[in-house]
C-alpha cells in the first residue's frame, strides 16, 4: 500500500540551532506509529514542523503526504489535507466560543473541498454529537476555546477536535501529559474509536502508560534528533526495563 | 450610571465629580477610521464611589487617538476599575495617557488600570503612560501598559485547524477586544467587528 507519510533525512530547528538531523519515517494508512524519547530529543519538534508551524525552519530533506510536498503548504492547507496536530499545550482563545472556533475551522475545510456550508442545525448536531464522543459537558460550546479548561478538559477538547476534524493523518503530541487515569482512558478511547483503515496517527509520548491504551504498530525511539531505534510494540517494555539511555541505534 | 460615548460623535464631557455612594459605568470607543480625542477627569469626591470605565480603539489607517484619563480620589472607601484595549495598525498613532491619583485622606481606596495594545504594522505607534501617584498608605492599586502584536502560537492554533491565516487574525483581534466589546450594544459590536 502507498504510504501516507514520507519523511526523508529531515533536518530542522529553530533560531538556528538544530533540533532534527535526519528523520527518515514512513506511515502507512491503518497504522499508528509512537515516537519515544527523552526530553529535548525532538519529539514535540517533528509535531510542529509537521503541522507546519512558522518558527521552525527546515533546512534539508522532505516530507511527501498523500502524494504531495507538505512543507510547500500552509498550516491550514495541511488541516485541510487531513492533518491534525493534538497540542500538548493547547491555546486559550479568550472571548472567542469553541462553536465559534470550530465554525471557523470546519467552514474553511468545506470551501476549501468545495462543499457546501453545513446549516446551523446541521453544524449543531455534529458538534453535539462529537463532545458526546469524548464526554464533553454541552456547555463548553459556549465557552471560550480551552480558558478555564483543567489539563485533562482541554486535552479532551483536542480529541473533540480532532472528531470534528476527522483527520486521515493525527499527531497526538504529548497528549498523556497531565491526565489523571480516567481522562487518559476516555482521550484513548476516542483516538481508538478513531481509528479506520484509511487513517493513522504519531502517538508522541514521554512514557509507557498512554500505549497501554493505544497500542502502536510501530514504535520509534528519538534520540538527539534522530531516530535510533524501530521496532513493535515490545520496543515500549525495552524502554521501560532499560531507559533511554541505554537504548542506541 | 451605566454609559456608551462614541469619541468624535457623542460629546464627552472633560470632567465628571461623582458624590458618595455613586456609582459610573462608562465605555469610550474610538471607531476606525477617526481621529479623535477622549479627555476625562473623574473626580471622586465623597465615599464609596464605584467607577468601571472601559476603552476600545480600533484604528488601522492614518488615524490619531489619543486617550487622557485621570481618576482622582479624593475620598476614601471607592472603587476604580480601568481597562483600555486598542488595535492599532497602518500609519496609525494611539496616545494614552492615564493617571490615577489617590489624595492622602482617601485610605481604603482601590484602584486599577489596564491599558493593552496590539500593533499590526511596524509603521503603527503607540505611547502609553500610565501613571500612578499615591498619598494615602492603606490603599490597593495597581497599573499595567502592555503594546505587543498578534501572539504567534494562538495564530499557529487556530491555523492547524484549517483557519485560514486572515481569518485567525481577525479571531485574534476579537479575542482582544472581546472584554470591552462585550459591554457595548449589538449593532455597535457590529459596526466594530465588521471593520477588523
Amino acid at each position: 500500500m502507498e504510504n501516507l507519510l514520507e519523511i526523508h533525512g529531515l533536518h530542522a530547528g529553530i533560531a538556528e540551532r538544530e533540533i532534527l538531523k535526519g528523520i527518515d519515517l514512513a506511515v502507512r494508512p491503518g497504522q499508528v506509529h509512537a515516537i519515544m524519547g527523552p526530553n529535548g530529543a525532538g519529539k514535540s519538534t517533528l509535531g510542529a514542523v509537521l503541522a507546519g508551524r512558522p518558527d521552525y525552519t527546515v533546512t534539508a530533506g522532505s516530507v511527501r503526504y498523500r502524494g504531495k510536498d507538505l512543507l510547500a503548504m500552509a498550516p491550514e492547507e495541511r488541516s485541510w489535507e487531513g492533518l491534525f496536530l493534538s497540542f500538548q499545550y493547547p491555546i486559550e482563545i479568550p472571548g472567542v466560543s469553541l462553536t465559534n472556533f470550530m465554525k471557523a475551522a470546519l467552514s474553511a475545510r468545506r470551501k476549501h473541498a468545495g462543499l457546501p456550508e453545513l446549516s446551523p442545525a446541521e453544524f449543531l448536531r455534529l458538534l453535539r454529537e462529537k463532545m458526546a464522543f469524548v464526554q464533553m459537558k454541552s456547555d463548553f460550546a459556549s465557552r471560550s476555546v480551552n480558558v478555564g479548561f483543567s489539563g485533562g478538559e482541554k486535552k479532551r477538547n483536542e480529541i473533540f477536535q480532532m472528531a470534528m476534524l476527522d483527520p486521515t493523518l493525527s499527531i497526538l503530541d504529548e497528549t498523556d501529559s497531565g491526565l489523571d487515569v480516567d481522562a487518559l482512558r476516555i482521550v484513548a478511547d476516542g483516538v481508538n474509536r478513531l481509528r479506520r483503515p484509511d487513517n493513522a496517527a504519531i502517538v508522541i509520548t514521554h512514557y509507557k502508560r498512554l500505549l497501554e491504551y493505544i497500542v502502536p504498530d510501530v514504535v520509534h525511539i528519538l534520540k538527539d534528533g534522530r531516530i535510533v531505534r524501530t521496532g513493535g510494540p515490545e520496543l515500549v517494555d525495552l524502554i521501560e526495563e532499560k531507559g533511554f539511555s541505554e537504548i542506541d541505534g | 450610571m451605566d454609559k456608551i460615548c462614541i469619541l468624535g460623535r457623542d460629546a464627552l464631557p472633560g470632567s465628571l465629580a461623582l458624590r458618595g455612594g455613586e456609582s459610573l459605568r462608562l465605555t469610550l470607543v474610538a471607531l476606525p477610521g477617526v481621529s479623535c480625542e477622549g479627555v476625562l477627569t473623574l473626580d471622586l469626591n465623597g465615599p464609596g464611589c464605584q467607577v468601571d470605565l472601559a476603552g476600545l480603539y480600533l484604528c488601522r489607517g492614518d488615524e490619531n487617538v489619543r486617550l487622557q484619563i485621570r481618576v482622582l480620589h479624593h475620598a476614601g472607601l471607592c472603587h476604580s476599575r480601568q481597562l483600555f484595549k486598542g488595535i492599532v495598525g497602518g500609519t496609525a498613532r494611539a496616545d494614552f495617557d492615564g493617571l490615577i491619583r489617590v489624595d492622602p485622606d482617601a485610605q481604603k481606596t482601590e484602584a486599577y488600570q489596564e491599558a493593552h495594545t496590539i500593533l499590526l504594522s511596524d509603521q503603527a505607534r503607540i505611547s502609553a503612560r500610565p501613571q500612578l501617584e499615591i498619598y494615602a498608605d492603606d490603599v490597593v492599586c495597581s497599573h499595567g501598559a502592555t503594546a505587543g502584536f498578534l501572539d504567534p502560537d494562538e495564530q499557529f492554533y487556530m491555523r492547524s485547524r484549517g483557519i485560514p491565516e486572515a481569518e485567525a487574525r481577525r479571531l485574534q483581534m476579537l479575542s482582544f477586544l472581546s472584554p470591552v466589546l462585550e459591554r457595548l450594544p449589538e449593532d455597535l459590536q457590529k459596526e466594530i467587528t465588521d471593520a477588523l
